[in-house]
């Protein structure tokens, strides 16, 4: 066996299939018995090249095809790209349509940290807190699908506003789920930051000084747990954040328990918000009216999904087609830091260290040019549309 | 209770044999549903063991390219006939074991050890990265937990002065509970139980977030089945033992399946409580706490055997 041979570069490869991870990504570390010494990842095996997609479809058939970039954070995406179109045809959407469209991005936040604090418990082991994670986790799911009839893909934006409204029951249930879940959570606290075993798998674990964090890029609650103050809610308030302010949340460790820390008080704080928002509703016009003409122009749209900051960049041609669009994903941002950190670490330590920074893979994937020596080829948008004819005939 | 049975009876059919397959589907059954249960899941349907036994039987296996076949195939079987053998020697159903010899206590430990050799034998048979790592886990943990068992298991040997099951499960009927006298004797047994099971929370030599099945990686259908089942019988005989042991013996068929039983829901409880040790986390643990418990209860237990009868006159016995 030519592994024997030369022991220092035994390669445990993890994905593209693989239990721990349901989403396809590869990852190999080079272990020197359980220490893992080097450690390489590659992505690219869900691209769905979504950004050529837009240039094709006009704007309000991209809305519904940037809402399902991610499985989980649908809304933000279409929020964020709602919000750019919004920002080059130089409209707003009225405040009662912000608000909704931030009360969803709340409920949407805690769906996505109770899924991820499951996620990262199954990661260690811990069978128990992932059921009871995901079973108060359908409190959350089943008020998105009482205001907006869906699980996943609410489907709430439409350019200049939102498409539902909220009314005085759903208020009731939510403050409801809200009172219920607050506390189950306190509860999921007390076991993250007090369970012996479970300390022993995270205290300490994947350290990641606020350094290395601007260093290596990491953004969202993984920068947030070492201390580094950012996040766009705060810094530069889209939707309906300037009125309803948000309260920036840090951990200084850095290690992956602060990671649980800081977004377990992060669904504290979107409860607050949520509460907030629902008492203290706007009235007025759900949407404004936008051309379907865009004026020429370039923008920005930034908004800060569960798993930090996701970033739009838009580009327009004056038609009703968009001529460039560019979606970052907080993932892609993140990998750096894993990669970095699993050096030195105990192989059984690495799916919590990856499911520590929450990843999410389909969204972030990225085409991979593959450089093999000098046969490196360009392949032009008609080539690949005759090979993929060519390849499904 | 005596039962004299055909001697090819009881290898086959009661106690042993079928009769405890059964017996061990249906224990792994109560486990799974107890856990499901903990975990606020609904858990599996009571035939869902055997369903699995059979699905398994009937897939095809795949052997790997670069593994041994002879070994491959046999190890399984060799692991479930050394938890079979095992049966022989225990008080099982809360009969008299069907057959005894003095020391058989050692023997049955090793035959229940022999079930993790074979695992370990069969992760590095293969080629593959994760049985590999699986395999040397599985072998680490062994050696970490067999000692402060093996010494758990000793306790009430010592203390009742003979190292025959039966005896000691006989004496035992006629004595306080073990679990009163020797608690951390208990403990130590019941966790190192789990340790050899590689229950939760020391599950790390079949994380299937790290490792997918550990050293079982490479096996299938009929392979991986039988192994399942040599679990699951060890899981019986490993619970008849301690129950016989600690628990004050067992007398009657109810005094076993009540005592079993109980035992079973503290594993599941244990199982459902914790998240999963690293590799080191468990070694340390056993090094550190068991070993150090059970051998200061050893010390305790020898020390009451020669002294005891020096100051029972004081107090009037």
């Amino acid at each position: 066996m030519e592994t024997n041979h030369v022991p220092e570069k035994f390669i445990v490869s993890i994905g593209p299939q693989h239990p721990a991870l349901k989403e396809p990504g590869h990852f190999e570390f080079t272990v020197d018995g359980e220490v893992v010494t080097n450690a390489t990842a590659r992505l690219g095996f869900v691209h769905r090249g979504m950004e050529k997609g837009t240039e094709g479809r006009n704007y309000v058939q991209d809305l519904y095809l940037m809402e399902r970039v991610c499985g989980i954070c649908s809304h933000v995406h279409a929020m964020a790209f709602a919000l750019g179109v919004e920002k080059l045809a130089g409209v707003q959407a009225p405040p009662r349509a912000q608000a909704i469209r931030e009360l969803i991005a709340e409920l949407e936040r805690i769906h996505s940290h109770l899924l991820w604090l499951g996620v990262a418990a199954h990661e260690g082991g811990f069978d128990t807190l992932f059921m009871f994670s995901w079973r108060d986790r359908e409190t959350v799911m089943d008020l998105l699908e009482l205001i907006s009839g869906n699980r996943v893909n609410y489907s709430a934006n439409v350019l200049g506003g939102v498409k539902i409204d909220i009314n005085e029951k759903q208020k009731d249930a939510m403050h409801k789920g809200m009172d219920f879940l607050e506390e189950r959570t306190e509860h999921y606290m007390k076991v993250v930051t007090e369970d012996e075993t479970f300390l022993g798998r995270t205290r300490n674990i994947g350290l990641m000084t606020k350094d290395q964090a601007e260093l290596l890029g990491a953004v969202g609650p993984t920068s947030r747990a070492s201390g580094v103050p950012h996040d766009v809610r705060v810094d530069s308030p889209y939707a309906g954040y300037a009125d309803f302010p948000v309260k920036l949340i840090t951990e200084p460790a850095g290690d992956l328990e602060a990671r649980f820390v800081v977004r377990i008080n992060e669904l504290f704080e979107s409860y607050r918000l949520v509460r907030e928002i629902i008492d203290h509703l706007p009235e007025g016009e759900l949407t404004v009216r936008v051309p379907r003409r865009i004026p020429e122009g370039e923008t920005v749209s930034r908004v800060e999904a569960p798993r930090g900051e996701l970033f739009y960049f838009m580009k327009s041609n004056g038609t009703d087609k968009p001529d460039r669009v560019k979606v970052r994903t907080p993932s892609l941002c993140n990998w750096a830091s894993v990669l970095t950190l699993a050096v030195g670490h105990k192989l059984a330590d690495m799916p919590m260290i990856l499911a520590g920074i929450d990843p999410c893979f389909s969204c972030n994937d990225r085409m991979v040019t593959i450089n093999r020596g000098n046969d490196s080829q360009v392949w032009s948008w008609e080539d690949l549309r005759k090979y993929g004819i060519d390849y499904y005939k | 209770m005596n039962l004299t049975l055909n001697p090819i009876l009881a290898l086959l059919i009661f106690p042993g044999g079928l009769c405890l397959l059964a017996f061990s589907l249906v224990y792994e059954f109560v486990d799974r549903k107890l856990i499901a249960r903990f975990q606020n899941r609904v858990g599996p349907r009571w035939f869902q063991p055997l369903a699995d036994f059979i699905k398994l039987l009937a897939k095809e296996e795949i052997i790997p390219a670069a593994v041994n076949p002879a070994l491959f195939i046999s190890l399984p079987i060799v692991a479930l006939a050394a938890a079979l053998t095992a049966t022989l020697y225990v008080p099982m159903f809360g009969l008299q074991p069907a057959y005894g010899f003095p020391g058989d206590l050692v023997v049955t430990l090793y035959l229940l050890s022999l079930m993790t050799l074979c695992i370990g034998l069969a992760g590095a048979n293969t080629k593959d990265r994760f049985s590999l790592i699986g395999a040397t886990r599985a072998l680490t943990q062994l050696f970490s937990y067999e000692a402060p068992f093996l010494l758990a298991m000793l306790g009430p040997a010592i203390a009742l002065g003979t190292w025959n099951i039966s005896t000691i499960n006989n004496s035992a009927m006629h004595s306080w509970w073990f679990l009163l006298t020797q608690p951390f004797g208990f403990l130590v047994a019941l966790i190192g139980l789990m340790g050899k099971l590689e229950l939760p929370p020391f599950d790390a030599p079949e994380a299937e977030t790290e490792i997918v099945a550990g050293a079982l990686t490479e096996y299938s259908g009929r392979g991986l089945g039988i192994f399942h089942l040599g679990r699951d019988v060890e899981l019986v005989i490993g619970l008849t033992m301690i129950a016989s042991f600690y628990m004050g013996g067992l007398a009657s068929p109810l005094d076993f399946l009540w005592k079993t039983i109980v035992l079973l829901l503290v594993t599941a409880l244990l199982q459902s409580l914790f998240a999963r040790l690293r590799i080191d986390q468990t070694v340390g643990m056993w090094w550190r706490v068991g070993t150090i418990l059970v051998l200061v209860q050893l010390l305790v237990i020898i020390l009451g055997r020669y002294l005891g009868p020096l100051i029972q006159p004081l107090f009037g016995g």
